[in-house]
């Protein structure tokens, strides 16, 4: 019981101090602006610099990092560990493993470089920045929060708004294959060979389901701009109920979680680096060029996150309350609410990835393109189709929307019919009480 | 922004776009060249970028980079061809027709751009690049042409799936 209130008092903290946080991020966004206008400059030249270094390199980088100290801690927790705990903070706060990250980084940095001899010397040092770079440069298009009026000027929490966003998110996940293909090439070794042909056929398969699914939400939203999409998730549909994505376009948030869940390239999806086959792509960098690939996979996990939380979990709209916020709070306050919303829906987006990791057990190489081209890329088209439909029959979205309750219940339906029965989880309960047990242990 | 500051953009896509072209032609290694045209093809779409078509930068990057050649990577890695298996030595006499041809595109151009002399730069609305412009345009005026591309690039894939599997 302590316990449980404890984790809600840790939640709301955290909340409160991400609403702080990006309070300060529009206040420097704003100095950004003015000094920009000062210059002789349009004012979003300067919010948008300002954004890069506050959006890009200090939370998305922040996340990333502790994202390699929370999977272990949440591995541990599915397989009933404890964890990493060994580095005591002044011989006695293990503060959540959270200081294996600095041992981490110092551990990569500091370690010899050794290289295969017969590698293709620009291209395998290329190699790990062209998987990073693409990936990190992608939360560009994000709109992290609204556009609100700080200090005299019109700023938002976004790096860039082209208006071609999603197509943005598309080009430069396309690039991301650059990275792993040459890593493999480059060090000229089989395995790593191996490894780079499985990564690159996996992710060109799943990119065509992955720009498919998102056709659906470009239809109904008549915009391919995400802070439009944002904008447009706020506006109510079905009596109270505003027309975010994950009602509008289930099937298409199946489809599009699912496929860029493959990109990513992690379990279950990990077929280019299986440890206990090929190791994978990444086998002949040592030191921080591993650590540059082992960091990209976390920024495409919270780049996951963030583009299915833009798409469709309603963007930066906090959806509860958000009227009484609306009208209760200070514009400046409420955008950074929204802002703190919008982190919230992500973190929580690469806590489910985390969680899927140790739920599923890895596919077969066949299973995996079987997935993608059988069943994604249909169920993606007719997707297409019916939403076309439904936004011709009635541009106000409601029909779509009826028709997103009906297959989420669809969903539901089908998961359950294929359910096991309860009797096939013999086990399950005993299992249960042991957990149970050994957590009351840990206490 | 000035004509100043789009001046030194220019220079800073075109200068790199120039070299990487080069490198598509002098690389030796089939990797490297198609890296190259990959870099090429980032830089052009920042030219395009300035160009104000922005939608056109995007999907050269999508469509080129990030489709077309990763597969011609695919197939040159998988391969791994030596010279000799390309056949490179037997081409020398092509290569000086090459050099020929391309000594005559340069000529060609240079001089209709002589020709045509400086022109006004011509101002543009502000939707011109945007995807809504682009896509109203290419369904109504071109609609005829966007639809025989389609069922081109069908045939393409029915063909490719012909050639591919030996039992449909």
């Amino acid at each position: 019981m302590k316990r449980f209130v404890g984790m809600w008092l840790v939640i709301g903290a955290v909340l409160v101090g991400l609403v702080g946080l990006f309070a300060a991020f529009y206040a420097l966004a704003a100095l950004g602006a003015q000094a920009a206008v000062a210059l002789g400059f349009p004012g979003f030249f300067g919010s948008s610099i300002v954004n890069a270094i506050t959006l890009m390199a200090v939370t998305l980088m922040t996340v990333a990092a502790l994202l390699t100290v929370a999977e272990r801690k949440w591995s541990a927790a599915m397989q009933d560990r404890i964890g990493a705990n060994r580095i005591l903070v002044g011989g006695k706060f293990p503060l959540g493993g959270v200081p294996y990250l600095l041992a981490d980084a110092l551990k990569m940095l500091t370690k010899e470089s050794t290289f295969p001899v017969a590698r293709s010397k620009f291209l395998f040092e290329l190699a790990p920045v062209l998987a990073f770079s693409p990936t990190f440069a992608l939360f560009a298009v994000v709109p992290v929060g609204p556009e609100v009026r700080v200090l005299g000027q019109q700023v938002g929490m976004w790096v860039a708004s082209p208006d071609a966003g999603l197509l943005w998110v598309f080009a430069l996940a396309g690039l991301s294959v650059y990275g792993t293909t040459l890593a493999g090439w480059a060090s000229n070794s089989r395995v790593g060979m191996l490894g780079a042909v499985r990564a690159s056929a996996q992710m060109i398969s799943y990119e065509v389901s992955l720009g498919m699914s998102l056709v659906g939400v470009m239809i109904a939203y008549k915009t391919v701009n995400l802070q439009a999409m944002a904008i447009a998730q706020g506006v109510d549909v079905i009596g109270p109920i505003p027309a975010i994505g994950l009602l509008l376009q289930p099937l298409g948030f199946l489809v599009f979680f699912t496929s860029s869940f493959a990109e990513t390239k992690r379990a279950p999806f990990d077929l280019p680096e299986g440890e206990s086959e090929i190791v994978g792509y990444f086998l002949e960098y040592s030191g921080m060029k591993f650590g540059l690939l082992f960091l990209a996979e976390f920024v495409e996990v919270v780049i996951l996150g963030a583009i299915t939380a833009a798409v469709f979990l309603g963007g930066w709209h906090p959806i509860f309350f958000e009227g009484w916020l609306k009208a209760h709070l200070d514009p400046v306050l409420f955008g950074a609410v929204c802002a703190a919303a919008f982190l919230a829906k992500v973190i929580f987006l690469t806590w489910l990835q985390l969680i899927i990791r140790w739920l599923l057990p890895r596919f077969r190489y066949d299973q995996i393109q079987a997935l993608c081209w059988k069943l994604l890329l249909p169920g993606a088209i007719v997707n297409v189709f019916v939403t076309g439909a439904a936004v011709l029959a009635d541009p106000s979205l409601e029909l779509l929307a009826w028709i997103g309750v009906v297959e989420i219940v669809a969903i539901f339906g089908i998961t359950l019919a294929v359910a096991r029965p309860k009797g096939a989880h013999a086990g399950h309960d005993a299992g249960d009480a042991h957990g149970h047990a050994a957590h009351a242990a840990g206490h | 922004m000035g004509a100043s500051a789009e001046t030194v953009l220019f220079w800073i896509f075109a200068v790199p776009l120039i070299a990487s072209a080069a490198g598509v032609v002098a690389a030796r290694n089939p990797v490297h060249a198609a890296m190259s045209l990959v870099s090429a093809f980032f830089w052009l779409a920042g030219i395009y970028v300035l160009l104000t078509a922005h939608l056109l930068a995007f999907v050269q990057v999508i469509v080129y980079a990030g489709a077309i050649m990763v597969l011609f990577l695919f197939v040159v890695m998988l391969l791994s061809l030596t010279d000799a298996e390309l056949g490179l030595e037997k081409l020398s006499a092509l290569k000086w027709v090459g050099v020929v041809g391309a000594a005559g595109m340069l000529v060609l151009v240079v001089s209709a751009l002589a020709q045509s002399g400086p022109r006004a730069m011509r101002a543009v609305g502000a939707d011109f690049g945007t995807v809504r412009a682009v896509g109203r345009i290419l369904f109504t005026q071109y609609l005829l042409p966007f639809e025989a591309t389609s069922v081109l690039l069908l045939v393409a894939i029915v063909g490719a799936v012909v050639v591919a599997k030996e039992k449909i």
